[in-house]
C-alpha cells in the first residue's frame, strides 16, 4: 500500500520545530511600530486631505485615494503609517516608516490572507522600497521588481506605497 | 464629570484662600485651637485633592480606553469603505480590485476569471473555432484569521450536458489552515505546486491565447489532485510544499480510439488525451487504493527571480491482473522579470514505469501507452509600450513536447502511432513537436487582457494557426 518516503518528514520536522503564533496576522499595528521605532512615543498624525490634495496624490501617482485607508503617526525621527490594500482578491495590511525626509526606512506586512502571493513577504522584496521618496517611480517592472506568480499582490503593495509617500509629501510635509 | 469640575475649582479657590490667610497670619501668634482647626482644614482639603487628582487619572486612563476603541472603529470603517470603494469603483489602476463580497459578510471572497479562443487553422480554415474555453468563479471563505476555505467551480466550453463537450468541474475546494507563522497545512482538493502555469493559471498570467503545450500535455493544467498538504516559506524567499494526494489511474487510458483524439492545435489542448491528462482523476470517485506523493521548492528571495522544481510520485492504479506501475513526473522552472523583460523556461519529464504488458495485451493499438513523456520551453517577452493601465508585451517561445517519448512493449512490426491513414482520410497525428509561438499580450488593464499570435508546429504542420482571445481575471 502507501508507503511515504523521506521527503514526507522534512515538513514535518519543520513544523515540529515551528511556534504556533497568529499566522495571517503576522505583526500587530502596535508591534510594527515598535519595531520600527524602538521605545519611541508615536502621536497619532491626522490625515484630512483637501480635495485638492486628495486630486494630486491621485494625479501624481496614479491611484485612487480612499479617504481612512490610510493613517499615520509621527515618531521622534520619522514617521509610521498603516495602510491596506487588496492583493488579489483579499486585503493586504502593511506598515511603512518613513524617516523625516520623508524617504521609506522600513516596509512590514501586517497581515496577508490569501493562498497565493504570500512573497510580498520576502525580506528581499520589500527591501527593494527601502531609501524612495515621492518623486522616485516606484513602479512594478521599473524600478520595482516583481515575484513571479504574486504580481497582483506586488502591484498592489506598490501602488499602495507609492501613494503612500505622495500623501506624505502633499499634506504633511508641504504644509 | 461636569459637575465635578466647578466643586474642584471652588475647593482650590477655598484652599488658596485658607493659606493666603495663613500665611498672612502666619507672623501673628495663633491661638492654639484656632491653629488646630486651620491644620485640620488644610488636611480635609489635602485629602480631597488626593481624591481630586485621582479620580482625574482615571478619568485620562478611560479617555485614553475610548480613543484607542474609537480608533480602532475607525480602522474598521476604513476597511469597510476601502472594500465597499473597492467593490463599486474598480477604476484603472485602483489597488483595491476585486474586493471582498462587502455587504454579504467581510469574510465572504468571491472572483472569477475566464477566456474566450478564436482558433483559425492556417491550412484549413474550415477547422477555425471559437471557444469560451473556461468560465471560473472562486468563492473563499474564512473562518477565522488562520483558517481558510478556497473553492472554484469552472464551466469549459460553455456549455455543459451529457450531449455536449462542455464540462462542469469544482477545480478547488480546499481547507488551509496556519500552523505557525511561517507553515501552514491544507486538505482538499488542491492545485498541485508544479510548474510555472498550474497554480497560477489565470489568462493575464500566460502569454499566448492558449496555454503552452508543456504545461497542458506534460503538466497536465489544471491539475489537481484530493489529500494533505503541508507547505511554508522562510523569510528569505525559499518555499516548500509537499503532502500525499490520490494519483493516477491507469484504467482510464484508452488504447484504441478509432479516429484520432485531435485534429487542431485547439483540440489538442481541449482534448484530455496526453499521459496524465487522461489518468489523473480530479477526485472524480477518485481511485484512492494507492496514494501518491509529491514535493516542491521554489526560491524568489532575489526580486524578480523564481526557481523551483517539484516531483510527484506514486504507485498507479491498474486493471486487473497487470503488474504494478509507478507514475512520476518531475519538472524544474525559472522565471526572471526585471525592466520590462520577462524570461522564462521549464523543462517536464514524466514515466510510467512497467508499461510493457499494457501494450503487449493490445498489440496494434492506437494508442499505446507510453513509458516516458517530457517537454521544455524557452520564451521571451518584453514590455515596449505603456500607457496608464494599457500595456503591450510581444514574446515568443518556443517549444518541443513528446506525450509519447518512449514505449515498452512494442515488438518489431508494430508502431506506436498507426502507419495508415486515419477515418478521416488524413495521417494519424503523431504525439509530439516543435512549436514557435510569436504573438502578443495587450493589457487594457491588469486584469482584462487581449492576445493574438500565430503557432508553428514543425511535424504536425497542419495544427499552425493564428489564435484570438480574449481573457480577464478579477
Amino acid at each position: 500500500m502507501f508507503t511515504p518516503s523521506r521527503i514526507v518528514f522534512l515538513p514535518v520536522a519543520a513544523l515540529a520545530a515551528a511556534q504556533p503564533v497568529q499566522a495571517m496576522v503576522y505583526l500587530s499595528l502596535e508591534q510594527a511600530q515598535e519595531l520600527m521605532f524602538p521605545r519611541q512615543t508615536l502621536t497619532p498624525a491626522p490625515l484630512a486631505l483637501s480635495a485638492a490634495e486628495i486630486a494630486a496624490v491621485e494625479r501624481e501617482t496614479g491611484t485612487r485615494y480612499f479617504a481612512g485607508a490610510l493613517r499615520a503617526w509621527k515618531g521622534a525621527d520619522g514617521y509610521f503609517f498603516a495602510d491596506a490594500v487588496i492583493g488579489k482578491h483579499d486585503l493586504i495590511r502593511y506598515a511603512v516608516g518613513l524617516t523625516l525626509e520623508g524617504k521609506v526606512r522600513q516596509v512590514e506586512i501586517l497581515e496577508y490572507r490569501e493562498a497565493y502571493g504570500g512573497e510580498v513577504r520576502n525580506a528581499a522584496w520589500r527591501s527593494q522600497f527601502i531609501g524612495r521618496a515621492h518623486g522616485d517611480p516606484v513602479q512594478l517592472g521599473h524600478d520595482i521588481r516583481n515575484v513571479s506568480g504574486a504580481t497582483l499582490s506586488c502591484q498592489h503593495v506598490t501602488d499602495g506605497i507609492r501613494r503612500l509617500l505622495a500623501v506624505y509629501a502633499i499634506a504633511i510635509a508641504a504644509r | 464629570m461636569t459637575a465635578a469640575r466647578p466643586r474642584l475649582i471652588a475647593r482650590l479657590v477655598v484652599a488658596a484662600v485658607l493659606l493666603q490667610v495663613v500665611g498672612a497670619r502666619a507672623a501673628e501668634p495663633v491661638p492654639g485651637e484656632v491653629a488646630q482647626q486651620l491644620e485640620r482644614e488644610i488636611g480635609a482639603l489635602r485629602q480631597q485633592l488626593q481624591s481630586t487628582q485621582q479620580q482625574l487619572e482615571a478619568m485620562q486612563t478611560r479617555l485614553r480606553q475610548l480613543e484607542a476603541q474609537n480608533e480602532a472603529l475607525a480602522a474598521q470603517q476604513q476597511q469597510q469603505a476601502l472594500q465597499s470603494a473597492a467593490a463599486a469603483q474598480p477604476a484603472p489602476g485602483n489597488p483595491a480590485v476585486g474586493a471582498p463580497a462587502a455587504g454579504i459578510s467581510p469574510d465572504l471572497s468571491l472572483w472569477g476569471y475566464g477566456e474566450i479562443y478564436y482558433d483559425r487553422p492556417v491550412h484549413d480554415p474550415g477547422l477555425a473555432q471559437a471557444d469560451l474555453a473556461r468560465a471560473v468563479f472562486g468563492i473563499g471563505y474564512r473562518f477565522d484569521d488562520r483558517t481558510l476555505f478556497n473553492s472554484e467551480l469552472e464551466v469549459e466550453h460553455a456549455v455543459s450536458s451529457a450531449s455536449d463537450r462542455g464540462e462542469f468541474e469544482v477545480e478547488q475546494f480546499y481547507i488551509d489552515h496556519q500552523l505557525s507563522r511561517w507553515a501552514g497545512v491544507k486538505a482538499g482538493l488542491f492545485l498541485m505546486p508544479f510548474g510555472l502555469l498550474n497554480e497560477h493559471h489565470e489568462p493575464t498570467q500566460f502569454y499566448g491565447v492558449k496555454r503552452n503545450y508543456v504545461e497542458k500535455l506534460i503538466v497536465p493544467s489544471t491539475w489537481r489532485e484530493g489529500g494533505v498538504g503541508v507547505h511554508g516559506e522562510t523569510p528569505l524567499g525559499l518555499m516548500w510544499d509537499t503532502g500525499v494526494t490520490t494519483g493516477i489511474n491507469l484504467k482510464q487510458w484508452n488504447f484504441t480510439p478509432g479516429a484520432p483524439f485531435y485534429r487542431t492545435s485547439l483540440d489538442l489542448q481541449a482534448a484530455d488525451i496526453a499521459p496524465m491528462q487522461a489518468t489523473h482523476q480530479e477526485l472524480e470517485f477518485a481511485d484512492a487504493q494507492y496514494l501518491a506523493q509529491y514535493a516542491a521548492l521554489n526560491y524568489s528571495g532575489v526580486p524578480g527571480l523564481l526557481a523551483g522544481a517539484a516531483v510527484f510520485s506514486g504507485k498507479a492504479a491498474v486493471p486487473a491482473g497487470f503488474p504494478d506501475v509507478r507514475a512520476t513526473l518531475w519538472e524544474v522552472h525559472g522565471r526572471w522579470s526585471a525592466g520590462g523583460a520577462d524570461l522564462s523556461a521549464v523543462y517536464a519529464h514524466g514515466s510510467f514505469s512497467g508499461t510493457a504488458p499494457f501494450n503487449l495485451a493490445n498489440l496494434g493499438a492506437s494508442n499505446p501507452l507510453p513509458s516516458e513523456f517530457l517537454g521544455y520551453f524557452l520564451q521571451g517577452a518584453y514590455t515596449v509600450w505603456e500607457q496608464g493601465s494599457y500595456r503591450l508585451s510581444p514574446f515568443i517561445r518556443w517549444e518541443h513536447y513528446d506525450m509519447g517519448a518512449s514505449y515498452e512493449g512494442i515488438p518489431p512490426g508494430f508502431t506506436s502511432v498507426p502507419a495508415g491513414l486515419a477515418p478521416d482520410g488524413k495521417p494519424w497525428p503523431l504525439p509530439r513537436d516543435r512549436v514557435w509561438s510569436l504573438g502578443a499580450n495587450f493589457y487594457l488593464t491588469p486584469h482584462v487582457v487581449l492576445k493574438a499570435d500565430y503557432q508553428h508546429f514543425d511535424i504536425n504542420s497542419d495544427f499552425s494557426s493564428i489564435d484570438l482571445g480574449l481573457g480577464l481575471s478579477f
